[in-house]
């Protein structure tokens, strides 16, 4: 990293790619996605009361199946989206019909091993996902990629776009979806949850026995949760492999599920209003830390990225213990117990 | 232990029982939680389960309403084999229960906590909040009148947008009733109801006990450790000691009887001395 001769002091942050398009863009397309990703985790944690740590599976699942079937399969990609998205819900229910027997904190452990059962199986079923490579196009025909139908899309986007920007930035019109998508999931999540339905699943969080002595068929509820967030995984993944242009397995670590977490705690539990504003704020904070210039011995790259995660953590940490129902969440709910 | 089927009671009046339980069994590694229990609760009868603290009497109650597998045994409810089946299936059919710890809904207000109890509910299925809005909203205002009715006679009406973990132990108790009301029950099964309340409120509750029996025919099974309410409330008594039924008859009948007295009467003297 070449030291700027204008900055010489020991800390320095250069704000010039804050007020890049492209920055703002970049930072607002993951935003918008890990806010898909943790509306699934809320409708599970904040509504259901079933700690789901698998959602990075959800998304691998969603992705891959997209993917695969566009490029392998050749079924057209509009198609494919649906059906990958079939293919998550059963593969959630697949999941969830045994491991949602389980107590809260062992489901936890079932679903971020299932996570790893995912992510190291796309590791090397090389012949189906192209193992560490991924999938980007098709190895015989270097055309057939599964982007592309999105790219015509994206493409007539930005061509109408021209009358009020005169130059769009190439993510822009990704950015436009995956907010209209992220925000029509919050309204319609939060109407769902206001139903007779919703407040099923809000009775299976509090006390599933007492819904079960109320004659409500809680494993029922549970697995629509999960198929719910199996749903909103898959288009979180559809998203992050459009973003990308590839599909790789090392973007579904366990890691992915965590951030996803740290941005549902910091909107706050039982509310989908705030999961967008945590995102936004998450990935602002991640994201903006990449600025900070440190002279290079001692701060290689390596421990800047790792400076930059330590600092978002230390935000999470400063957070729970000064508002820990998140900035969005009931303190009195967190406090209702038996 | 001399075998169960000596202890048991004879089956009495047990043609045309709403709830019969027979030679139920049921075991925690090498305890016998319930020993053989068998009876029959008549439809429209208040009855009172006692016996002394480890009985099996609560045992008994999660394998009646599904919430523990019983070992071997029949339970038949309203004609139908309901053991082991599953414990929301047992309580659509018509079998409510209450816990002996109360399980108020917490972080839900108390509204929704009677709304929630209650069946019929189309907008339960998801699919219906999509096809059917209609029907779920006229549904979903009938019973919200309801609820409102029946936290007026509990007494409860101030507190309908309270969270329900905000009221008191007794107010809890009283909820948990009224809940388990809007869930439209043939039988009630509660654990220790009286349990926790002042005794004003739990007067009211067994008044409306008595009501709820006259106007609306419910059928209440109820455990109680209070033998003053026993006696003076409940039209049949069920004596259970280390896991079978000993006694069964009217209450002057159980309080005569002397394996009632040696298992559970004369004991509860030697309790309230510890």
């Amino acid at each position: 990293m070449s030291v700027d001769p204008t900055s010489v002091a020991p800390l320095a942050v250069t704000f010039e790619a804050l007020t890049e398009p492209a920055f703002w863009i970049g930072v607002g397309v993951i935003a918008g996605i890990y806010t898909l990703l943790a509306l699934g985790l809320q409708v599970n944690v904040g509504f259901t009361g079933i700690v789901n740590f698998g959602q990075a599976a959800f998304m691998a699942v969603g992705a891959y199946a997209m993917a695969i079937l566009t490029v392998k399969a050749e079924i057209n990609f509009w198609l494919a989206l649906p059906l990958a998205v079939l293919i998550t819900i059963a593969f959630g229910l697949l999941v969830g019909l045994p491991a949602l027997r389980l107590r809260a904190d062992y489901f936890a452990i079932a679903t971020i091993a299932m996570a790893e059962v995912v992510r190291i199986f796309a590791q090397n079923a090389r012949g189906l996902t192209g193992g560490n490579q991924g999938i980007s196009c098709a190895e015989d025909d270097p055309t057939l990629c599964y982007f592309n139908e999105w790219r015509e899309a994206s493409d007539w986007i930005n061509d109408n776009l021209v009358f009020f920007w005169s130059d769009p930035e190439d993510l822009f019109p990704l950015l436009l979806v995956v907010w209209a998508t992220a925000i029509a999931a919050t309204f319609a999540l939060t109407y769902f949850t206001n139903t007779p339905w919703g407040r099923v699943l809000r009775a299976v969080r509090e006390d599933e026995d007492a819904a079960m002595a109320l004659g409500k068929r809680t494993l029922r509820f549970k697995l629509q949760s999960l198929a719910l967030s199996a749903t909103l995984g898959a288009i979180g993944g559809f998203f992050f492999a459009l973003n990308l242009a590839a599909v790789y397995p090392i973007n579904f670590e366990p890691l992915v599920t965590f951030f996803a977490f740290s941005v549902l705690i910091l909107g706050g539990l039982a509310n989908y209003k705030g999961v967008a504003v945590g995102a936004i704020l998450f990935w602002f904070v991640l994201e903006g830390t990449r600025f900070i210039d440190l002279p290079d011995p001692p701060f290689t790259e390596t421990r800047i990225a790792a400076l930059r995660l330590a600092i978002t953590g230390l935000l999470l940490i400063g957070l729970m213990a000064f508002r820990p129902q998140g900035l969005f969440g009931k303190k009195e709910e967190m406090v209702l117990g038996e | 232990m001399s075998s169960p089927a000596a202890k048991s009671a004879p089956a009495q009046a047990r043609n045309g029982a709403l709830l019969d339980v027979d030679g139920v069994f049921k075991h925690f590694g090498g305890i016998q939680a319930v020993n053989g229990a068998t009876f029959g609760i008549a439809p429209g009868s208040i009855t009172a389960l006692i016996g002394p603290n480890g009985a099996g009497k609560t045992t008994l109650f999660n394998v009646v309403t599904g919430f523990y597998k019983g070992d071997r045994g029949a339970v038949t409810f309203d004609g139908n084999s309901i053991f082991r089946h599953a414990p929301y299936e047992i309580a659509q059919r018509g079998m409510v229960r209450t816990f002996q710890i109360t399980k108020s809904l917490a972080a839900m207000p108390v509204i929704d906590n009677m709304m929630l109890a209650a069946p019929d509910q189309p907008g339960e299925r998801f699919m219906n909040l999509i096809v059917r809005p209609g029907a779920v909203r006229s549904r979903e205002s009938e019973v919200r009148e309801q609820s409102m009715e029946l936290l007026e006679v509990f007494n409860l009406t101030q507190l309908a947008n309270a969270y329900a973990g905000t009221l008191s132990g007794g107010q809890r108790k009283l909820l948990e009733l009224a809940r388990a009301l809007m869930a439209r029950p043939k039988l009630l099964l509660l654990d220790e109801p009286m349990a926790g309340i002042n005794p004003t409120l739990g007067k009211r509750l067994l008044e409306h006990m008595q009501r709820l029996r006259k106007e609306q025919g419910v059928t209440f099974l109820f455990i109680e450790h209070d033998m003053e309410v026993v006696m003076n409330h409940s039209d049949r008594v069920v004596v259970m000691a280390e896991g079978a039924v000993i006694a069964e008859g009217e209450p002057h009948e159980v309080r005569g009887d002397q394996r009632v007295i040696d298992a559970y009467l004369g004991e509860t003297q030697e309790d309230s001395t510890t």
